[in-house]
Order: structure tokens, then C-alpha cells, then sequence
């Protein structure tokens, strides 16, 4: 790569060769996208596109170290491509060193890049000037630890995520910021706390905090489990308990069943405009875990008896599952109000997102009958638990309490990179059932955390592309089908 | 259409309904993979399955809607009734509000499904002989007043699901196949041989329609 001489046209601009985007597979690169959208011909996206075409991304830093130690003549150095490259030569020289893991390592930089995205966007995005001049992924600083191997970042991870947590205010969009990629099991209880905006940044305020939190739950639990229950809704919440994960011995121990049955039912006690809706219970088990993992570190948890920990380690678990639950949800209670207005706006956006990007794919599901509300509507209501691994929804919701906006525009989509992952096996059936079988049950058996950044970083780009634009989804229905 | 899965004569559309927990996905895997699954979640909005069966040497296509039995759901579900020409409406014989609550199930098949409807009364896990609360004959008297047809099962031993699924799809076979003796086929839900009938929610304008009012 040191070899590589910059080309320069007569103009002594540097030539098209070296602007153009490097042919091989670039994680979070529209390159495919652009061959599928053509069937859209003057589409927007594909507008936009084209007209980012040319952005930098990681995989041309190796192109720009060649440049760093290039002399170059004062008449070019005016131009403009010049200036861009001054601009961005220092941190072009971080990445040097790490160019072959870049290119070795497929998946790291996936997530890692996507990270590299947010803070560019963070950036630049306050300019509000749209997102076709802020396309993310140009040259910036990039930190060494992003691109080492995962032990050490993990480890490097810990580390910056402990400097954090021991500062006296916590800036919580640097911490949303590196959790966007996940985060360290060792330091993912607390940080989901601060993320989901139940443990004050201040740390001054936290531990009195936590602790009038959990004598708050406390007395929730006197005021309205203990007291006379509405029967509808302790029903169907004592019905649906049970069968979570009837196999899985650590959910068939009555102190658990009790413990989601309090959350479940005071949550939905005191959110009476949605009620206790069946799926929400799923959503709880992700904080139990995490919370119960903290309790227990180190431990096998699908066995663990839960009489092993102290009655007040219990309550820590079962008061701060329901808080940040209750957080958790307050951004998508309407979700879950009545006839599921929040699912159903959002799947009709989901469909209108497929049309715009993939419509070979929105076609085939079109053609077979296949109806969007059919397959996404679990999909949304119960935020993908019943799809994926669940310690892939842990991973997940590390992102999902990232989200600077709360996660209700990302879940869109995330679901919509989650249907497109699909789209190869799709296309292979040939009818309604065969369809409905896959989109029902997707195998993401084996999938890993790494299945997860990928899916994040795609649903990343889509939102990007999408999210601030949003005409691209208004004009879809008028242009198309 | 036209692969080699496709080769049916009549395709069916059947919902399965009724309250929470008396066993509509497990007979529903009962019938469609002969498993009881003991990993059976809670429904969440609506869950598809098919199974084709013989019927007078005809392929008959089930095409099964599994539906949420919560109430709180049935805004979505209902929206899947439309083009069933059955319903399994199942309670179970060991909860006596599951079958109280048969009522307000015929009440939303009245005013969701179409007219025409088949509808099968069923009293699912019969294998809970100590704790039966709904005797027998008392469930049979009400499915006669209400011109329905009854049958209980147990998903979990298997007893009654075949016929369940087999009698209601022969039942509507034949209300299907008088009918196309009777009348030529208007291009309406139910077509004759050629083609195979097809009462899926095609067309998912009109499930769109309903369900974003």
C-alpha cells in the first residue's frame, strides 16, 4: 500500500481511479443496495446513493496513508481534493497500523464501524443540513481499540466503560455512545441502569437514589399485589408466566414466576391505558437476566436456584427489572394500547421501507399473499425476543438503550434489516406457506452476538439513510405501487 | 403456484379461537407436526400452519390460523377471520370461564367472519379427567342450540385431534362441493377444480383495509 502513487488528471485533480469506492465488500457499504434499487429507476435512495457514491469509508484508508507521505506541489495542494485529504491525514494515521485486521476481520469492523457512523453523525448531524453531505463513514479518528482483536477490546471496552461509571457526572451520550456496540457483560448491569434512565448520571445522587427506588417498588408491591387484584389482569399474567421458557429449569422455580408475575402486574396496574398485553412479558426477562447475572457472576444460569441469593439481592433484581422495564417502555407504550396502533403504524412503515429498498423482495411477499402485519406484528410487539437467542436479545437491547432517541423509530429498522437478512431464502419459496413457515421461524439458532452487530449496523445504515428523510417513505406510496 | 407443494384440490381457510391458555397452538401442532410441544409460548397476534389431508380422494389444503387468545388482541386477530370458512372455537373442560366465554367468541365470529362460517365447538384437554368443571353433555346441548358442531380432545394424548381437524374440513368439503354442484362458481371464494380454492386473506387489501381503520 505504501507503493501506491496517487493519479492525477491534467487538471491536477486527483483522478477518478482514486476516488472510486474499492470493489470488494465493505461492511455497512450501500454497494448492493445500489445493484438492487435499479429496477426504481429516479428514485430518491437512488439519488441518494449515487450521489454518496463516492464517500470514504475505512477501507480507503489504506489509500490515504500512500498519500501522507507524498510530496505534492503547492498548485495542488489548492485543489479541493487536497484539502480534503489534509484534512482528514491525521486521522488516517491512527488506522495505518491496523489496515490488515480491517480487512482480515470481517465482523469486528462491522460493528465497530458502525460506531465510527454515530459519532460522525453526532457530529455532523447537528448541521441539519440532511443527511446527503454527512454520509457517515469518511476518514475520521478512529480509536486504536476499535480495531484491535476482540479479546482486548473487550477488555479495553471494560476498562473505558469502568473510567465511566466512576466519574462524578456521567456523560450519558459517550456512554450510549460506546454501548452502542455492546457492552461488557461485567458492565452491563449498571449501564443499562444509567441507560435506561433509572440510576441518575450524577454520582453523588445514585446509591440514594437506587435505594429509594427499590423502597418505592416495595411499597408498589404492598399497594397492589398484595392488596385486592384486578382478576382479568392477574389471570392472564399467571397464565402466560408458566410457559415462558418451560423448559429452561431457572423459570420453573415459583420465586421467578412470583417475581415476573409482581412486575408484570403492577406495571400493568399502573399503566392502565395498555394493560398487561401478552409479549410483554418476554420483555422483562432481558433485565431479570442481566440483573440476576450481576447477582451472580460467573454462575451457570439456567439452573441457578434462586434461594442461592439473599432475600435482598432478590428484591435488588425483581425492583430494578421492573424500573427499567418500566422506562424501557415508556417510549413504546403505544405499542401496546388498545388495537396496537404504535405496531400497526409501524409495520405499515415497514412495508413502505421494503418497497423503497427491496422491491423485488416487497413483490414476491405481495405476490404470495403475504401480508407484512402477518410476520412483523410479533416481530415489533415483542421487540424480536421470540426470534433470537436470548442472550442475542441481551446483546440487542445494549443497542436498543443506546439509542439516543429511545429505540422506537430504530426498532422499525432493525426489523426491516432483519427481513432483508432473509431475503435470499425468501425468494427461493414459492408459495403462501412456505413463506409464512420461514418468516415464522427464521433459524437464528446459532446465531451470536457478531449476528447481532451486523444486523444493528445494517439497521443503522438504513435509518440513516431513511430516518431524517423522511419523504423517502412519503413518496413511496405515491410513485409505486 | 404450481410447485409441487401446491398440488391440492381445496384450500381451506380455518381460525382457531377461544380464550387463553386452553391449548389452540398445541393442537394446532397436534395436528400439523403430531408433536405436543411442551416449549409452547403464549400466542402473540396470529401464527400460521398448514396440513393437507384426503377427503374423497380429494387434496385438501388446511390452512390453519392460530389466533392470541388474549382479549386485548383481538383487533388484530379478528382481522384474520375474514375468507376462514371454519373455526375451531376451543375451550378448555377444566376452566369454566374458557367456556362462559364461548358466547362472546360466537359474537366476534358473527361480527368479524363471514356469514357462512363452519363453526366447531371444542373442548380441549379431556385428559384432565379429575378436574373436568364442564360436563360433557351440558357442552353438547349448547353446541346443538347454537348449530354447532362439538368434539373434545386433548392435545396432550392426542385423543380427538385428527377427527377435529377431519370432520370440520369434510364438513366443509361437502357444503363446498354441493354448492358448486348447485351453483356455477361466481369467481367467488370458492372455485372448482381448476384452480385450487383459495380462501387465504388474499388479497390482503381487505385485511389492510380492516385492520387500519
Amino acid at each position: 500500500m505504501d507503493s501506491y502513487q496517487p493519479e492525477y488528471d491534467k487538471n491536477g485533480v486527483l483522478s477518478d481511479t482514486f476516488w472510486k469506492t474499492p470493489q470488494r465488500a465493505i461492511p455497512g457499504r450501500p454497494l448492493q443496495t445500489v445493484k438492487r434499487t435499479e429496477v426504481m429507476s429516479g428514485s430518491s435512495y437512488q439519488q441518494f446513493q449515487a450521489s454518496v457514491n463516492d464517500a470514504w469509508d475505512l477501507g480507503d484508508d489504506d489509500i490515504i496513508s500512500g498519500i501522507a507521505e507524498t510530496k505534492i506541489s503547492k498548485a495542488i495542494s489548492q485543489t479541493a481534493a487536497l484539502n480534503v485529504i489534509n484534512s482528514h491525514r491525521n486521522s488516517s494515521r491512527n488506522v495505518n497500523k491496523n489496515d490488515v485486521k480491517v480487512e482480515s476481520e470481517i465482523v469486528k469492523p462491522k460493528a465497530e464501524a458502525v460506531e465510527v457512523k454515530k459519532n460522525e453523525v453526532r457530529k455532523l448531524g447537528a448541521g441539519g443540513s440532511g443527511p446527503m453531505r454527512h454520509y457517515p463513514g469518511r476518514p475520521r479518528p478512529v480509536r486504536l481499540s476499535a480495531l484491535t482483536s476482540r479479546e482486548e477490546s473487550s477488555e479495553s471496552k471494560l476498562e473505558r466503560f469502568q473510567q465511566m461509571h466512576d466519574s462524578a457526572v456521567i456523560d450519558l451520550d459517550d456512554l450510549k455512545q460506546i454501548s452502542w456496540s455492546g457492552i461488557p457483560v461485567k458492565a452491563r448491569a449498571i449501564t443499562w441502569r444509567l441507560l435506561a434512565g433509572y440510576l441518575p448520571p450524577n454520582a453523588e445522587r445514585r446509591a440514594e437514589t437506587l435505594e429509594r427506588k427499590r423502597a418505592d417498588y416495595k411499597h408498589l408491591v404492598r399497594q397492589y399485589y398484595d392488596a385486592e387484584r384486578d382478576d382479568d389482569t392477574y389471570r392472564q399474567i399467571h397464565i402466560d408466566i408458566p410457559r415462558m421458557s418451560p423448559l429452561v429449569a431457572l423459570f420453573q422455580q415459583i420465586t421467578v414466576q412470583v417475581m415476573f408475575e409482581r412486575i408484570l402486574y403492577i406495571w400493568a396496574i399502573r399503566h392502565p391505558a395498555s394493560g398487561y398485553v401478552q409479549g410483554i412479558n418476554d420483555l422483562v426477562t432481558p433485565f431479570f437476566m442481566v440483573f440476576l447475572q450481576e447477582a451472580a457472576p460467573g454462575q451457570e444460569l439456567d439452573n441457578f436456584p434462586l434461594d442461592k441469593l439473599t432475600e435482598e439481592q432478590r428484591d435488588i433484581i425483581e425492583a430494578d427489572s421492573f424500573w427499567c422495564l418500566s422506562k424501557f417502555l415508556d417510549s413504546i407504550q403505544d405499542n401496546y394500547i388498545f388495537a396496537q396502533l404504535g405496531i400497526q403504524y409501524k409495520v405499515n412503515q415497514l412495508k413502505e421501507l421494503i418497497r423503497r429498498i427491496d422491491l423485488p423482495l416487497h413483490e414476491h411477499l405481495q405476490t404470495h399473499g403475504v401480508d407484512y402485519l402477518q410476520f412483523s406484528f410479533r416481530w415489533m410487539n415483542n421487540l424480536l425476543t421470540r426470534e433470537i437467542p436470548l442472550p442475542c436479545t441481551i446483546r440487542l437491547w445494549d443497542t436498543y438503550l443506546a439509542e439516543s432517541d429511545g429505540f422506537a423509530t430504530f426498532q422499525l429498522y432493525v426489523c426491516a434489516a432483519f427481513l432483508l437478512h432473509w431475503r435470499e431464502r425468501l425468494m427461493l419459496e414459492r408459495d403462501f406457506q412456505g413463506l409464512m413457515i420461514l418468516l415464522q421461524n427464521v433459524p437464528t439458532q446459532n446465531w451470536t452476538d457478531s449476528n447481532i452487530s451486523v444486523l444493528v449496523a445494517e439497521a443503522y445504515r438504513l435509518k440513516f439513510a431513511f430516518a431524517d428523510a423522511p419523504n423517502h417513505l412519503h413518496n413511496a406510496g405515491k410513485s409505486d405501487r | 403456484m404450481g410447485t409441487r407443494e401446491d398440488e391440492y384440490d381445496y384450500l381451506f381457510k380455518v381460525v382457531l379461537i377461544g380464550d387463553s391458555g386452553v391449548g389452540k397452538s398445541s393442537l394446532l401442532s397436534r395436528f400439523t407436526r403430531n408433536e405436543f410441544n411442551l416449549e409452547s409460548k403464549s400466542t402473540i397476534g396470529v401464527e400460521f400452519a398448514t396440513r393437507s389431508i384426503e377427503v374423497d380422494g380429494k387434496t385438501i389444503k388446511a390452512q390453519i390460523w392460530d389466533t392470541a387468545g388474549q382479549e386485548r388482541y383481538r383487533a388484530i386477530t379478528s382481522a384474520y377471520y375474514r375468507g376462514a370458512v371454519g373455526a375451531l372455537l376451543v375451550y378448555d373442560i377444566a376452566k369454566h370461564l374458557s367456556y362462559e366465554n364461548v358466547e362472546r367468541w360466537l359474537r366476534e365470529l358473527r361480527d368479524h367472519a363471514d356469514q357462512n362460517i363452519l363453526i366447531m365447538l371444542v373442548g380441549n384437554k379431556s385428559d384432565l379427567r379429575h378436574l373436568r368443571s364442564i360436563p360433557t353433555e351440558e357442552a353438547k346441548a349448547f353446541a346443538e342450540r347454537n348449530g354447532l358442531s362439538f368434539i373434545e380432545t386433548s392435545a396432550l394424548d392426542s385423543t380427538n385431534v385428527e377427527p377435529a381437524f377431519q370432520n370440520i374440513l369434510t364438513e366443509i368439503y361437502r357444503i363446498v362441493s354441493q354448492k358448486q354442484m348447485r351453483d356455477p362458481p361466481e369467481g367467488d371464494v370458492i372455485r372448482p377444480d381448476a384452480e385450487p380454492t383459495d380462501v387465504r386473506p388474499s388479497h390482503t387489501d381487505n385485511v389492510r383495509k380492516q385492520c387500519c381503520q
